[in-house]
Formats: structure tokens, sequence, C-alpha cells
């Protein structure tokens, strides 16, 4: 994937910037007249919500600490996906199992990240689905997305860490989200293991990717200081 | 990183192996034991999604149909802003997944009677979910906030007089006020889904409020026109328990 092909389609990222097999294409296809919408959303939308905020960035000035704001950040998109989707209920059999038990994992994934950070932890961000928890067909596919993207990006800044203790908590993690990437890709009927050897996703990649989902919104307005107009 | 990993990993391996490489493993340094982990990994936390209620924020003004259905008739418009200003938010009740398209059954600003219509996804953006719900009881003059189903906040409160009652139903909470500059108000207001069905013609709608008060000696009592009053360190203190989607059940 380059700049230009994002730059050039603002919003959709092209299926081939994650699908390395083909696994999505197929599956899409397999979809019929839905997997059009697979191809240009589902998959835009997989490559979630990464991309840390600004202010949060720079305030974080010690690397380790960076790399680990940066995994909490792709922690917070797969929990947040998950929760949402076992929240809402729309999911059923086998794939409702993995959202219940994956969920659970990015969730203490989340928890042991911020305990690691203390009061350097980002703040969570705000997540807008726009409907894929809701539909199984894109939950599935996205799924694979998320997991494939969240080993790729764990494999590209492990290595980077320098505090043993840092690392030895990425690497738990990492392995586990190796696992949910095959678990998901069994049950949507791609190749679990497609490759002998997995390559790395820079940073500055996924989180183009990540800001071009446009899955991370801003908080609603809800607090204001206009005077009451209630009926007193 | 594969060195440390191991070293920290499989210490014991590790040093096994270095050990036994030729045959004493005198003149070679033992690995330094392996640190404590840098977090303890507890059991997976799982959803409990008893007493969780769900609600979303109007992405752009739209119309609530009678059912999921584009065909079907309009029940109310749905405006993007609530009438301080804020982002408007509905309350979710139920989805349906028609021919593709995705529906939600809100629940919709309105007097006793309530009201609820559905709206297509795409009017709404991220969904918010809480555990509180708040209880207002009309008879006791009393509310109490529930947090997983258990009471976590009571307070007496000031209710609608006689003619013009304190509407009974289901709402959710909609917004926060802060540093307005009327001291009737006390120093906190949340915005309420309820409308009194008596003042329909107050301006900005007729909407109940949840506030505080420069005149604490009336609570309890039917002493508002409609609004749920409280005194300030009650309302400061809801400030702190009650997040933005809170059901309301008036009774």
């Amino acid at each position: 994937m380059t700049a230009e092909r994002l730059g050039g389609a603002p919003g959709r990222i092209p299926l081939d910037a994650l699908d390395r097999d083909g696994a999505l294409t197929e599956s899409a296809e397999r979809l019929g007249s839905r997997g059009e919408f697979l191809r240009g959303g589902a998959v835009s939308i997989a490559v979630g919500a990464l991309a840390l905020p600004g202010a949060a960035r720079a305030a974080t000035h010690n690397a380790d600490e960076d790399i680990l704001n940066y995994a909490l950040s792709l922690e917070y998109l797969q929990a947040a996906f998950y929760t949402e989707a076992e929240r809402v209920g729309a999911l059923s059999g086998r794939l409702a199992e993995q959202a219940r038990v994956v969920g659970s994992h990015e969730r203490a994934h989340v928890e042991a990240l911020q305990s690691l950070l203390g009061g350097r932890a980002i703040k969570r961000p705000r997540f807008d689905f726009q409907g894929v928890t809701e539909n199984p067909a894109q939950f599935r596919q996205t799924a694979v997305a998320f997991e494939d993207l969240g080993t790729a990006a764990y494999k590209a800044e492990a290595p980077k860490i320098q505090n043993a203790e840092y690392l030895a908590a990425a690497v738990r993690i990492h392995s586990v989200e190796a696992r949910h990437a095959a678990w998901i890709r069994r049950v949507a009927g791609s190749v679990p293991a497609p490759d002998a050897f997995d390559e790395p996703k820079a940073r500055p990649r996924v989180e183009r990717l990540v800001a071009s989902t446009e899955f991370v919104v801003a908080d609603p307005v809800t607090r204001t200081s206009s005077e009451p107009r209630f009926t007193g | 990183m594969g060195a440390v990993a191991v070293a920290v990993v499989g210490a014991g391996a590790a040093v096994a192996l270095v050990g036994s490489s030729d045959g004493s493993g005198a003149d070679r340094p033992s690995l330094p034991p392996p640190r404590d982990p840098a977090f303890v990994v507890g059991k997976p936390p799982t959803l409990n999604s008893a007493h969780t209620s769900e609600w979303a924020s109007v992405a752009g003004a739209a119309v609530a149909r009678r059912a999921p259905a584009a065909s079907a008739a309009a029940v109310a418009r749905v405006p993007a802003l609530t009438p301080e200003g804020t982002g408007n938010i509905v309350q979710i009740l139920g989805r349906s997944l028609r021919s593709g398209r995705l529906w939600l059954d809100v629940r919709l600003p309105s007097g006793a009677a309530g009201v609820h219509g559905w709206l297509p996804r795409k009017a709404l953006s991220g969904y918010g979910f809480v555990r509180t719900r708040l209880v207002v009881d009309r008879a006791r003059l009393r509310a109490t906030l529930l947090r997983n189903g258990r009471p976590v906040f009571r307070a007496p409160v000031g209710l609608g007089r006689p003619e013009a009652p304190t509407p009974a139903g289901d709402f959710y909470i909609r917004n926060r006020l802060t540093r307005y500059a009327s001291p009737a108000y006390g120093p906190v207001a949340f915005g309420t889904s309820a409308r009194s069905d008596q003042l329909t013609d107050w301006p900005a709608g007729g909407f109940i409020g949840i506030h505080g008060t420069d005149q604490p000696a009336l609570l309890p009592g039917r002493v508002s026109h409609g609004c749920i009053r409280m005194r300030n360190d009650s309302i400061r203190e809801l400030e702190r328990l009650m997040p933005i989607g809170t059901p309301l059940t008036i009774r």
C-alpha cells in the first residue's frame, strides 16, 4: 500500500492492503452482492482506530511508553469491537463464541497495558463501527482483518522495546493475537496460517490505514454552559 | 529480541542449555534470574449485560418511522441538537436487519405517553453503554440511582405541582449543564427526554430537567413546573455518579 493509493481513495482501503493470501477476497466473493461492500467497506473499517491523538502522542516522551500506548490504542479498538458485538447480540454459533472469548482477551489486554502505563495511558477513544458489529458477515470479515493487523503491528513494534519487562508483556500479547487471527480465519473459512513467515506492518502504514477508516469518532458534545431552558 | 525473550519467558530452559553446552558451565556467567512479570494476567473480564442500556448520538437530523422501513409512516423528526445546543442522543430499544439495511428502534423525547420510532443505522453515530438507571418515585418524592441494579445514591426531590405534574414514564438523560448564570437551577442541571404534558407551549419545548436549587427548604415537595429539583450537594453527587444516556424511570 502506498500513500498515493490511500490519498486517491479517501475512506476506502484496497483489499490487497491486508489480504495478502486472498482469503478476504475469496470470502467476499462467496457472499455475492454483499461482497462489494466488504471489499470497499468492511476492510477499510477493519484496519481500525490506531491513530493516536496528537496530544497523547506528544505527551509520551519515553519511547517504550509510546509503543505501549500505540499497542493500547490497538487493544482499545479490538476490545470495543468485540464488546459491542457481544452486547448487541447479532452473532450466533461459532462466531458469537469467538467474539465472546476474544473480547474477554482484548479487554484483559487493555487492563494489562493500562496497569503498565498507569497515569500515562492514553484515553480510550470513542468508536463508531457503523453497523459492522450488527451484521455477522461484515463482522467476520472485519475480525479477520483486525486480528491479522494486530498481529502484524505487534510484530513491527516489539523489537524496538528496550525494557525487558515491557517486551515480555508485548510478546505475551502478540502470540495471543496470532492465535486469535488463526481462530477467526478458521471460522471464516480461510487458511489459518497461510504463510511460513509473517511480515510486520510498520506503524506509519498501520496508522494511515486506521485514519482512513473513520472508525474513531469524536465524543458527542453533551455538556454545555448554556442557560437551562427546562420547565423549572 | 529473541535472546531477551528467552531470558524472560523461558529463563529456566535457557540456563539449562548454557550450563550443559560444554559439560560443566563453570566458566560461563549464569543468566540473571527472570524478572517479575510486568503485569499479572487475571481472569479475562467477561461481560455482564444485565442492567445495561444502550444509547447513540444522532449523526444528523432524521425522521423516525413507525416501522423499520423507509416507506413506513413518520413518527417524529429527530433533530441533531437538543434545545440546549448539545448533541442529541437517543436510547436504543431494539434493532432489525431488513434486506441488508439496519434499523434501530429508539426511544424519543416525549411526555407521559411515551414515543418510540425506527431510525436507519446511518442516522446514528457510535453507541454508548451504561449500567445505571435513575428512578424517581413521585409518591415518596425520592430519587434513587441504581448501578448494576443496586442503589448507589438516594436523595429527596421536589417535583411538579398538581397543575404541572412531573410526567410518569420511561425517559433518558440527554445532557449536562454547568457554569450557567441562573442560581435557581443550582450548580448542575441534567437535561432529560421527558416533556411536560401540561406546559406544551413552554419555550424550548417544555423539557423536564433535573437540577439543583436556591430554595432547598422547599424540598421535598411538589413545588416545580415539572422539573426534578434536588439539593445542591445531591445534584453534585449525582453529577459524579450518573453518565449521559442513563435511563430515567419516573413512576
